[in-house]
């Protein structure tokens, strides 16, 4: 082979080395733990400092290097329903865990590369939600962003990601995405508006929100936020009562006071006023609680807030209560959402098939790749051309996951075919400049490439324009294809076709 | 010898009947025609939709059901039901079920759950469902997304070649491929997803690839005969659209069975780039041959 290698083929191999450590996370090959993949929100263990992404690398001072030693290192671990105490040693710290019951995260070994990959591969969900009956408007939009993530956080869910995304014909919509386990409660927490309002007959005396007449919530303290009760109805289910004290802010504590001050002592239960406190959440009475008499036209600042739970047994019973205790004191912290909400997508995609879906997509892949490169064989009788071009297919490839790597583009199942749409044209491409390149010889090689770029470049730019609108339709989520397309053709046109006409070029030269 | 002599005889077949030839796809688009228009009639859209252009629930069940039983058991109370298992691409066993729907999402877990006799979460099932307002918004836009892409190319084409004749020749074809790729989709009783648009998204590029290297050849090139132009861009050319059938036709082999997503994209992909040799070796090669005679004389 000639000796020196063009400016062409070193563009390339840049290109390729920089891909190469875009993708992969060599750190990982040295160092060893195991990253947290998920916190169960509100758990004992998120209480006690455990985060996503931390790398715990070693248990007791026991080094932990896989799973299998996770796993091995918890067994016999918080089996005798006593506290126990555990030291987890994290990259940066330690933390000291108290409890009678395994912490509640999962594991996963130190990824090896930095690709991101969409929910629809791992498992996740996301939901797109639009405001019931009418059309927001961009600024509305990005109102109703921030309050629900706001509430989303307020209920402990933090590896989620809320944004605005608008399609071709201008709607606005919110799409909430949340990777990994999804709450039960999800489709309640986004959509509800939650519109709490305690009302004395008609008169409103406070609402939710802490912008709002609530000045602080009691929560998880369990002198008063707790389970009061647990009773089987008679339906032969069972009904836990929970409460949890507000404090109200001076001005609906006077109003409080004011309204009070007109009622009169209940005649048939002289411990009470005549009329109760009824809560209403998005118009619909959740509770109505006897005032006592003492209460009447007194400045209160302090109300106690409650409500039930029911299930079939006394333990569902007592979870349900723990969950609407905790989705009304967030909707208390957080207020009223602007909107009636409507969910107009949701996706809940199990982890399962994930792995599957790679490993056949990979497959396809290679079988696509190997089934082109073996036409060209057939058609040129040259191994020499069929490497380079699965030389040439390969890095193109390589180019798009490291800018996908580089800018964390989320590798969803579009993108994916994106990818493959890629390969294809890249053949194109190639097999124009393989044939440019060994007829007319009697112009010089220079002239016959430039022919073969007349033609790649007519295609290049009829394909990029044909992909712009799916950037934008469907509220974009479509657009991992056109973005991954034009990536691909784009590297292929500018570093990839290029250096492969300068290697085809060399072979034909030697 | 022999293919010179082939090469001269094709030449001469060609030179007496490529006008003639224009005839076989100005019929089968005129078919294509009619059959779109029955089929608008009978139906009142000119596709079928699947639940991802409609709106309704899709549920995937990692479980070896029976598809069949299924099917059966729950027809009258999932709307517009449709069942499907997928499998092991190595082993060919069942692997997971997918049931598609009109109805919402609540509605068709409490129907699963009852005739499965287990709750339905994250660990074992998939869930994903489409309000059929944004499902309409989702159809309106794609095809808007693909109008617009259409004028894109044509536009690009136009200033590639900046001659009224060549242009609409590449135009023309690529836009009699989409439109019998269509017309043989809806034969086959296919139903149209928005994995499904997006394919023949990928099929304005595909096809006006080899247009434009067959334009550029006849065109930009004065070294040899206008057939023996003609006759290299079609080497060339065929060896791409090969290329790319194989290489998709494999892939196709591979994932019909695992991903009904995919494999619809690949399907029409392998229609129309069977369309795309038809029309760029007949359709726009006959009028490029046709104006290049007419301008030069050749």
């Amino acid at each position: 082979m000639a000796s020196k290698l063009t400016w062409k083929i070193w563009l390339l191999i840049i290109f390729l080395i920089l891909s190469i450590l875009s993708i992969f996370n060599f750190s990982a090959f040295f160092k060893h733990g195991v990253s947290i993949s998920s916190v169960e929100p509100n758990s004992t263990a998120f209480s006690q400092g455990f985060k996503q992404d931390q790398i715990i690398t070693a248990i007791d001072g026991q080094s932990i290097r896989s799973i299998e030693d996770y796993t091995s290192a918890m067994q016999g671990k918080f089996q005798s329903n006593q506290t126990e105490k555990s030291i987890f040693t994290i990259r940066g710290g330690e933390i000291i865990y108290f409890s009678d019951h395994l912490p509640e995260i999962t594991v996963a070994g130190i990824s090896k590369t930095k690709l991101k990959l969409g929910l629809d591969l791992v498992g996740g969900s996301r939901a797109l939600i639009q405001a019931e009956g009418q059309q927001l408007s961009s600024s509305e939009t990005s109102e109703l962003v921030d309050i629900t993530s706001n509430r989303l956080n307020e209920f402990g869910l933090t590896d989620l990601k809320v944004r605005q995304v608008s399609d071709l014909q201008g709607n606005n919509y919110m799409l909430v995405e949340i990777a990994g386990a999804t709450p039960d409660n999800l489709k309640d927490l986004i959509s509800q508006q939650g519109k709490f309002e305690a009302k004395i007959g008609n008169e409103t005396v406070f609402v939710g929100g802490k912008d709002k007449d609530i000045a602080s919530v009691c929560r998880g303290d369990p002198t008063c936020a707790r389970i009061d009760s647990v009773q089987q109805s008679s339906d032969g289910g069972y009904v836990a009562q929970f409460s949890f004290g507000i404090t109200l802010s001076p001005e609906a504590a006077a109003r409080h006071a004011a309204i009070t001050g007109n009622l009169s002592v209940n005649a048939s239960n002289p411990q009470y006023l005549s009329e109760p406190l009824d809560l209403y959440l998005d118009d619909s009475l959740v509770e109505s609680l006897l005032i006592g008499k003492d209460l009447k036209g007194r400045v209160t600042t302090q109300i106690s807030v409650s409500g039930s739970g029911t299930g079939a047994t006394q333990d569902e019973a007592l979870k349900s209560a723990e969950e609407e205790m905790h989705k009304l004191q967030t909707i208390l912290i957080t207020g009223s959402l602007p909107y009636k909400l409507e969910i107009v997508k949701l996706d809940t995609i199990s982890s399962l098939l994930g792995k599957d879906f790679i490993r056949t997509i990979l497959l396809a892949g290679v079988i696509a790749l190997l089934g082109a490169s073996l036409v060209v064989l057939v058609r040129y009788r040259n191994i020499k051309s069929s490497l380079a071009l699965i030389l040439t297919s390969v890095s193109e490839i390589l180019i798009i996951l490291g800018i996908a790597a580089l800018i964390e583009w989320n590798l969803d199942l579009p993108s994916i075919a994106g990818i493959l749409a890629t390969i294809g044209t890249g053949f194109d491409d190639q097999i124009v400049i393989l044939d440019e390149t060994s007829h007319e010889k009697f112009l010089s090689l220079k002239q016959r490439l430039k022919r073969a770029f007349a033609i790649i470049l007519g295609a290049y730019f009829t394909a990029l324009v044909s992909m712009f609108p799916l950037l934008w339709a469907g509220a974009g989520l479509l657009k991992g294809f056109a973005f991954t397309t034009i990536v691909g053709i784009t590297a292929g046109v500018f570093i990839t076709r290029p250096a492969f006409s300068d290697i085809v070029r060399k072979m034909l030269e030697d | 010898m022999e293919k010179e002599k082939f090469k001269a005889n094709l030449s001469k077949f060609h030179d007496k009947y490529y006008k003639a030839l224009l005839l076989i796809p100005a019929i089968l688009l005129l078919l294509s025609f009619v059959y779109l228009g029955v089929f608008y009639k009978q139906n009142g859209d000119f596709i079928h939709r699947d639940i991802s252009l409609t709106g309704g629930t899709s549920v995937t069940i990692n479980e070896p059901l029976d598809s069949a039983n299924l099917t059966l058991a729950l027809s009258d109370k999932l709307e517009g039901l449709s069942v499907r298992n997928i499998y092991d691409i190595f082993t060919n066993e069942k692997k997971a079920l997918i049931v598609e729907t009109k109805s919402d999402s609540d509605t068709t877990r409490v129907v699963l759950e009852n005739y499965l006799g287990h709750e339905l979460n994250e660990d074992n099932s998939s869930f994903e469902f489409t309000g059929s307002a944004l499902s309409q918004s989702f159809f309106r836009q794609l095809l808007i997304a693909i109008i617009l892409a259409f004028v894109f190319m044509a536009i690009v084409v136009f200033i590639i070649f900046r001659t009224l004749v060549p242009s609409a020749a590449v135009i023309i074809s690529a836009f009699a491929d989409i439109f019998m790729t269509l017309t043989v989709f809806n034969i086959f009783g296919m139903q149209m997803s928005t994995a499904g648009i997006v394919a023949f998204l990928m099929l304005i590029g595909y096809s006006v690839d080899t247009d434009i290297l067959l334009t550029n050849r006849v065109l930009r090139r004065h070294e040899h005969s206008l057939n023996s132009r003609i006759y290299s861009a079609f080497k060339t050319g065929m060896t791409m659209t090969l290329t790319s059938l194989v290489a998709i036709a494999a892939a196709l082999l591979l994932v019909r069975s695992f991903s009904p997503v995919l494999a619809s994209i690949l399907t029409i992909l392998v229609i129309g780039l069977v369309f795309d040799i038809f029309n760029t070796w007949i359709t726009n090669a006959s009028i490029i041959k046709w104006y290049a005679l007419k301008k030069h004389g050749q």
